[in-house]
């Protein structure tokens, strides 16, 4: 006897008798608050260690067309580098700084999104946070990839109407 | 009538709109990125004598400029305009801008008033807080850890 005690099967009452799922008023309002930012298959992202100069970091996001570069250390996620750091950081001292580390002038502990979290805590870290790009990441705190306002739209569109 | 339906139906004038910065073909690409980040803001719209927007000077014009090891001072916007340029009025349906963020990827999209003057910017962000907007309780109430979101702010 471990204790516990005994069940009887004819009083066992599930819980889920009660429950009702959530009524949305559209689908739109249930893909926001319910699908998970997995299921937007966020865009793959382009990643440079910490060690990396501002000036290889520079020329790939102009080489890749990208806006922002994940900065990682290890499998690690420990900053972002955008084309805002280069603006506000990088620009106007660009030759006496291009052979620093990125890490220097990257956007250290950006906001992140979980891959199972809701499509609208994407759409919050863009539209309140105020982030282009919010890096995604797996349960296990390893990098999935990055979600960006094009991504969340494209995703929304089938449910407009 | 579904959101696609309000989409059409609202005019471009509802969507947050941010200041435009307005600089000539010929402003160097230094002053102009004094201007943007002055104004925190990830464009320079070039426009002509009579006020009407020709091009953009974007962050990815001066990351590509900065990749090439060329000089802010000694270049002129002109010479580096974004592709993409989408200038739409401000009575024209919201559904223009979605299509053009979703569709075209672009990041900027110039507002102008019916005479075609040059009356403010939105794209990305402008359409991101619309939808924010409109579905407060799917939105706003997300929380994202523990940052606190306001200091982190980039701008538009």
């Amino acid at each position: 006897m471990n204790g516990t005690p005994q069940s009887d099967p004819d009083k066992f009452e599930d819980p889920l008798n009660n429950y009702e799922p959530t009524p949305y008023a559209s689908e739109l309002h249930r893909v926001l608050a319910e699908e998970a930012i997995d299921d937007m298959q966020s865009t793959p992202s382009a990643q440079v260690t910490v060690d990396t100069s501002i000036r290889g970091a520079t020329e790939m996001l102009s080489e890749l067309k990208v806006s922002s570069l994940l900065v990682v250390k290890g499998e690690t996620l420990v900053g972002i580098f955008t084309e805002r750091d280069v603006l506000e950081k990088v620009a106007e001292n660009y030759a006496a700084l291009a052979d620093q580390p990125v890490g220097e002038v990257m956007s250290a502990d950006p906001t992140v999104v979980y891959e199972t979290d809701p499509v609208g805590m994407a759409l919050a870290g863009i539209a309140v946070a105020g982030h282009r790009h919010v890096p995604v990441l797996k349960v296990d705190g390893t990098v999935m990839g990055i979600v960006s306002p094009k991504r969340v739209l494209r995703h929304l569109s089938p449910y407009l109407d | 009538m579904g959101f696609r339906g309000e989409l059409d139906q609202d005019t471009v004038g509802n969507l947050p709109l941010r200041d435009a910065i307005a600089v000539q073909h010929d402003t160097t690409a230094l002053d102009a990125v004094k201007l943007m980040r002055e104004k925190s803001l990830g464009c320079a719209v070039i426009v002509d004598q009579g006020g009407t927007p020709t091009g953009l000077f974007s962050e990815q014009s001066l990351v590509d400029m900065l990749a090439r090891d060329l000089s802010l001072a000694d270049h002129v916007v002109g010479d580096f305009t974004d592709a993409g340029l989408l200038v739409v009025r401000s009575s024209d349906p919201i559904s223009r801008v979605w299509d053009a963020v979703e569709r075209d990827g672009l990041r900027f999209v110039l507002v102008t008033d019916d005479e075609g003057k040059l009356i403010g910017v939105t794209g990305q962000r402008g359409i991101a807080e619309y939808l924010a907007e409109r579905f407060p309780q799917q939105v706003l109430v997300q929380r994202l850890g523990n940052t606190p979101w306001m200091q982190q702010r980039e701008g538009a």
